[in-house]
């Protein structure tokens, strides 16, 4: 993502963050001077944007009511102006409504909801209601009438530009011919230059929502253009809203959500916010913030029975008037739970010291307070650490694989022991040997630099790197219990830690039933309906996730017709069901198609790269909760590499289907010219060969059904015996229905199957034949019948009937 | 004419028009019209050990109405059969250049032939097929110019009555010009003590000029370089009905070697009708790549093509004799070639006065 779009995730957009920033400036102001951004720039644009995010609008409302949508827009020439018009069968709104919809510029709350919506493209029809506003000084004039209500109420408004708040200046009682919808009407400032892009805005809208019908008139059109609904096409499924995956968040994000949230713990925050965390994930995310936040206790082997040191006599020494007995009971347990561990961390001590002064207070009735059971770890960790190198050597030793001199090793080994404080001084951390990776990775570093300059011998990184991976293996998570949410949210490092620790946590992809991709189905009859091609093919990806967001990928290719032979193919973009206007250049969607080499698949593509050219169309729609876009005014996908390659997929699914009909066409086409060509010198031979010879006139045809490799059915009648016979002079298998319609009875059909029809029957017949073979349908009549036979399943070119 | 030879055109006309019923009964039966004929390429040739040449094997290939090019191919060779089997009803013949032109006026254009090669491969297929000669589809090549020059007298059955015709002294300088048809000569009598069949214009006219031909009591047969059936059908003639021995004399190169094998051993493209053409008994005078070193002649390098030839000479089964293989090999090592007019640089009369007469008591044709 660029760094424009993180921010654009951190929280309810950057509209309002842009807002926050100004709020010393009018609204107007403000506005004219982020116009780019907002795609008011120009007036020719202007007119786009403000039609895109009407018919957005309506799109999103009758699909929230569940309402086929039926959208009529309309843009008219009023004096100095321009006036749009759009109307919707949607639900209405409410006066209370009003203003929020369409006066509240720029508050949009969708940029932070994980949900597949359009309104992620614009910036809200808000802001075509305010530049309206500004260029012709007109208020918005808006007619709703909500359903069963008998008469629609008629609205005008204005937004005050010191406020920032909506007034509604008019409020009456209205007749609409619509049962129901809304219509909104702005007059301003524009010019009809970017007509062709509109047009295509369109269209688009109605090739990506086969579910809508959609009319459009514009000044010197003597007829609307309509856009008519595919039949049978449903609302798209609806959309869930998801809760943001760990991956997908950025750090703003993760600061504004843990200052929001009602929960206490990491935890409890983890498994509320998120997607996908339940309380394992938790605990993974806690384990590695922990481990990022307070390191991990070094833990180190007993002292073996030959060493100075006696954890036992230690810890009895440690303890002061508690009775011999009970003293020796205590050490004993404490130096037996310690032998048995292995390895041991100053955490780990101190979890044993507990438990063998509990069970000690139990067994002997006296009490082991707090600082006695300091003491008692204090010795224990002192005596369990007072050797060091040798458990080092061990470590290093297994970690550096490349056998190096012992001498080297040990040097390593007693150099890292120093590193690590003894008991007695040093701060709580460095006493208890609680160190995080980088810390062990100093230490490592140091020591090894300082192996290397006195022994002469190096550690490379990949060595030292090791060492610190044995280390980190051998010591203990620390179970201190991570600071709470508040601490960490209002710590920008302790909020970073915890990001890394989401991120570095495997975690299940989202959820993807949040997305409503078209369906390859609906992508096939959005082109069907408005390009007249000759062949149309459309996939669609599984879901698939970039950051923590889940998105489909969809692609469509029309091919032939009526499709401008000459020049580039065509390249439609959609997000989310919205056309992509402007910055064709900039797309990833663009990008992919170039990539691909074109001439695999039949079509033409100078130099081998680049835009192929021909007749067709592709189309590729992206789903997401988050589109990646390019910049703010969301017209190109920016090259995410996981996108790029769905992208890549979905057209290359399409492609293919595409070689397959066009290969198909070509030996068609192939098929046909060797057949017009044979077919004129065949006849001439015949007539020739009938001429020298002198004989009768030839009848060629079955020579032809085997020369062209044709599927020849023959008819053969002796004695009430009716013989169809199907030969395959083709090289793949022929699967075909034969119908022999019959003006008698038959008799003995052979498993073929009968039907009577008004005197008639319809003897049917589905034969497999192999190539060269043949395959013969039998039955009987009575008398003199008539025959008519069809024959289904095979192309006209392949096909010779002599029956 | 005689009553026989009108047989014969009643009989070729049959065997054609046969060739169309086969193709007109495939079309009844719903088959797939197809012609088969022997491949012809030097892999499908073999030796017939009873005639001493070399013919076509089993190989065939198939020109079958199932492709548009075979379709085409049997369509031209319908049209061919019907102009052939009318023009020997009336009794008139043609060159294969005026069946080529004579096409064009065909209204279809799919059987009209695309150049004079399709047109005279076609007529060899219909040849082969059919077993009949194209002189007996009165079918002629263009005069190839070939000529005899030396001690025979011959009696030519012309379109315009016979001629006796002396080839040394009833004719300039040029020669006696051999007609297309051959067959239609009468040896009368002859002087000679053999046949001398050489390659170019120039040394013909050299051997002539030196009274070669006179001194030596032979008769001088000018190829033309590769030389034309007719050329090739007297040369056996002379051989067989006169008891002359033949030689021949070309260039020393690949292609050259190959005018030598369609003399002796019978062409590749006309292998079926060896029996009538080819004179085994023909004897290989030079230039020899032995003469070019014992010579010491004036030579050209060999090009590439000249090496592939030779190399491909080498598998030819009619070149697989040790005097071939050796004489080839040798060439192939010194890379070079030489043309008969080299043996000029050792003099205008060398070569009728050292070098044939060397070569020719060396291969025991004089004394």
């Amino acid at each position: 993502m660029t760094s424009f779009q993180s921010q654009l995730g951190d929280g309810e957009g950057i509209a309002e963050e842009l807002a926050q920033s100004q709020r010393a400036i009018s609204i107007a102001e403000f506005f004219e001077k982020n116009k780019h951004m907002l795609g008011f720039d120009s007036g020719a644009r202007a007119l786009v944007t403000a039609v895109k995010e009407a018919v957005d609008n309506a799109l999103d409302a009758c699909e929230e009511a569940g309402i086929l949508p039926d959208i009529y827009v309309e843009i008219q020439e009023a004096g100095d102006y321009y006036r749009l018009i759009v109307e919707d069968n949607g639900p209405g709104i409410t006066k209370q409504q009003l203003p929020k919809i369409f006066g509240k510029l720029l508050y949009g709350s969708r940029f932070h909801a994980r949900e597949q919506n359009r309104g992620q493209q614009g910036i809200g029809i808000s802001a075509a209601v305010l530049y309206s506003q500004l260029t012709s000084g007109k208020p918005a004039k808006i007619t709703s009438r909500p359903k069963g209500q008998a008469e629609a109420q008629y609205f005008e408004l204005i937004v005050d530009t010191d406020t920032n708040e909506p007034e509604i200046s008019v409020d009456e009682t209205t007749a609409w011919e619509r049962p129901h919808g809304t219509r909104i009407e702005l007059e301003m400032e524009a010019n009809m230059r970017a007509r062709s892009s509109l047009r295509e805005y369109i269209q688009d809208t109605a090739v990506v929502n086969p579910h809508a019908r959609i009319e459009f008139m514009e000044p010197g059109l003597e007829e609307s253009l309509k856009f008519e609904r595919v039949e049978g096409a449903d609302l798209p499924a609806e959309t869930e809203e998801i809760r943001p995956h760990p991956h997908g968040v950025e750090l703003g994000t993760l600061l504004k959500m843990l200052e929001a949230t009602d929960s206490y713990s990491i935890s409890g925050f983890m498994q509320g916010e998120f997607t996908r965390v339940g309380q394992k994930t938790a605990d993974s995310v806690i384990a590695n913030f922990n481990d990022r936040h307070f390191g991990r206790g070094m833990a180190w082997s007993p002292p073996a029975s030959h060493e100075d040191a006696d954890i036992a006599a230690a810890v009895e020494d440690a303890v002061a008037n508690k009775g011999a007995t009970a003293t020796a009971a205590f050490a004993d347990a404490v130096t037996d739970a310690i032998e048995d561990r292995g390895r041991v961390a100053h955490h780990d001590i101190v979890a044993i010291v507990d438990e063998a002064a509990d069970e000690a207070e139990a067994d002997h009735d006296k009490t082991f307070g707090s600082a006695v059971r300091e003491n008692a770890v204090e010795a224990a960790w002192a005596a369990v650490t007072a050797e060091r190198t040798s458990d080092l050597y061990e470590l290093v030793d297994a970690a550096t694989t490349v056998r190096k001199d012992d001498a080297a090793v040990e040097g390593l080994a007693s150099r890292l022991a120093e590193k690590f404080a003894d008991p007695a001084d040093a701060d709580d951390d460095e006493r208890r040997h609680r160190l995080t990776r980088e810390q062990f990775r100093e230490y490592v570093d140091r020591a090894a630099d300082m192996t290397e300059e006195q022994d002469e011998v190096t550690f490379g990184e990949t060595a030292r790197e090791n060492i610190v991976d044995e280390l980190w293996e051998v010591a203990g998570r620390v179970p201190d219990d991570p600071p709470k949410v508040t601490d960490v949210a209002g710590d920008r490092d302790t909020a970073s830690e915890l990001l890394t620790a989401m991120r570095e946590t495997d975690i299940i992809a989202p959820p993807t039933d949040c997305l409503a991709p078209i369906t390859d189905e609906l992508v096939e009859s959005g082109l069907r309906k408005e390009y007249d091609a000759d062949f149309y093919a459309a996939s669609t990806r599984d879901a698939a996730v970039h950051g923590g967001d889940p998105f489909i990928v969809e692609a469509g290719i029309a091919y032939g017709g009526d499709l401008p032979a000459e020049g580039s193919v065509e390249v439609r973009r959609f997000a989310n069901r919205v056309p992509l206007v402007y910055q064709r250049g900039a797309c990833a969607t663009t990008d992919v198609v170039k990539s691909i080499n074109w001439r695999n698949y039949n079509l033409d593509q100078p130099g081998g790269s680049g835009i192929p050219n021909g007749p067709a169309v592709i189309m590729v729609h992206v789903a997401s909760t988050n589109v990646p876009f390019t910049s703010e005014s969301k017209d190109a996908i920016a090259n995410v590499p996981e996108m790029e390659d769905e992208i890549e997929l979905a057209i290359r699914e399409a492609a293919r289907e595409l070689k397959s009909y066009l290969n198909k066409r070509q030996s068609m086409q192939q098929r046909r010219e060797k057949q017009d060509k044979l077919a004129t010198i065949l006849p001439e031979m015949a007539e020739k060969l009938t001429e020298v010879t002198e004989s009768e006139e030839l009848n060629i045809d079955d020579s032809l059904a085997r020369i062209m490799n044709n599927v020849l059915v023959e008819r053969e009648v002796e004695d009430g015996t009716v013989r169809l016979v199907v030969e395959n002079n083709d090289d793949t298998n022929a699967e075909l229905d034969v119908t022999d319609i019959v003006s008698v009875e038959p008799a003995d059909t052979n498993g073929a199957q009968v039907v009577e029809m008004d005197g008639e029957w319809f003897v049917k017949w589905s034969p497999t034949v192999a190539a060269g073979e043949k395959a013969v349908l039998e039955y009987s009549v009575d008398d003199e019948a008539e025959f008519t036979v069809s024959v289904d399943g095979i192309e006209d070119e392949k096909l010779t009937v002599d029956a | 004419m005689s009553s026989e030879t009108k047989t014969q055109e009643e009989e070729a006309r049959e065997k054609l028009i046969g060739l169309a019923e086969e193709f007109y009964d495939q079309f009844a039966e719903g088959d797939v019209p197809t012609m088969s004929i022997p491949t012809r390429t030097k892999s499908n040739i073999e030796y017939d050990e009873d005639m001493n040449v070399w013919v076509y094997g089993d190989r065939k290939s198939t020109r079958s109405a199932k492709t548009v090019s075979g379709a085409e191919k049997l369509l031209k060779a319908t049209y061919a059969i019907d102009f052939l089997a009318q023009q020997l009803e009336e009794d008139r013949s043609s060159t294969l250049r005026e069946l080529y032109y004579l096409s064009e006026s065909w209204d279809l254009e799919e059987a009209q032939f695309n150049s004079q090669d399709e047109s005279n491969d076609l007529i060899e297929d219909l040849e082969i097929v059919s077993d009949v000669t194209r002189e007996d589809f009165h079918m002629r090549p263009e005069e190839s110019g070939a000529t005899i020059m030396g001690p025979l007298k011959l009696r030519e059955q012309t379109r315009r009555g016979e001629r006796e015709i002396h080839c040394q002294k009833d004719v300039g300088e040029g020669g006696y010009q051999i007609p297309n048809n051959p067959d239609t000569i009468e040896f009368l009598e002859n002087d000679a003590d053999f046949v001398l069949c050489v390659e170019t214009g120039g040394m013909r006219d050299r051997l002539v000029e030196n009274g070669f031909d006179e001194e030596y009591n032979v008769i001088v047969v000018h190829l033309k370089g590769q030389p034309a059936r007719a050329t090739r059908r007297i040369t056996k003639r002379l051989h067989d009905e006169l008891d002359l021995p033949v030689t021949v004399f070309t260039d020393g190169d690949p292609w050259s070697y190959r005018i030598y094998g369609s003399v002796a051993y019978g062409s590749i493209k006309s292998a079926h009708l060896s029996e009538h053409l080819a004179t085994p008994e023909a004897q290989f005078i030079g230039i020899r790549p032995a003469d070019i070193v014992e010579y010491d002649l004036p030579t050209d390098p060999l090009s590439d093509s000249d090496i592939n030839a030779l190399e491909s000479e080498l598998e030819d089964p009619r070149f697989q004799t040790e005097f071939w293989k050796e004489q080839i090999e040798l060439q192939l090592d010194i890379g070079k070639k030489a043309e008969q007019q080299a043996l000029a640089s050792r003099g205008l009369d060398f070569v009728t006065e050292t070098y044939l007469p060397e070569r020719l008591t060396e291969m025991g044709i004089i004394e």
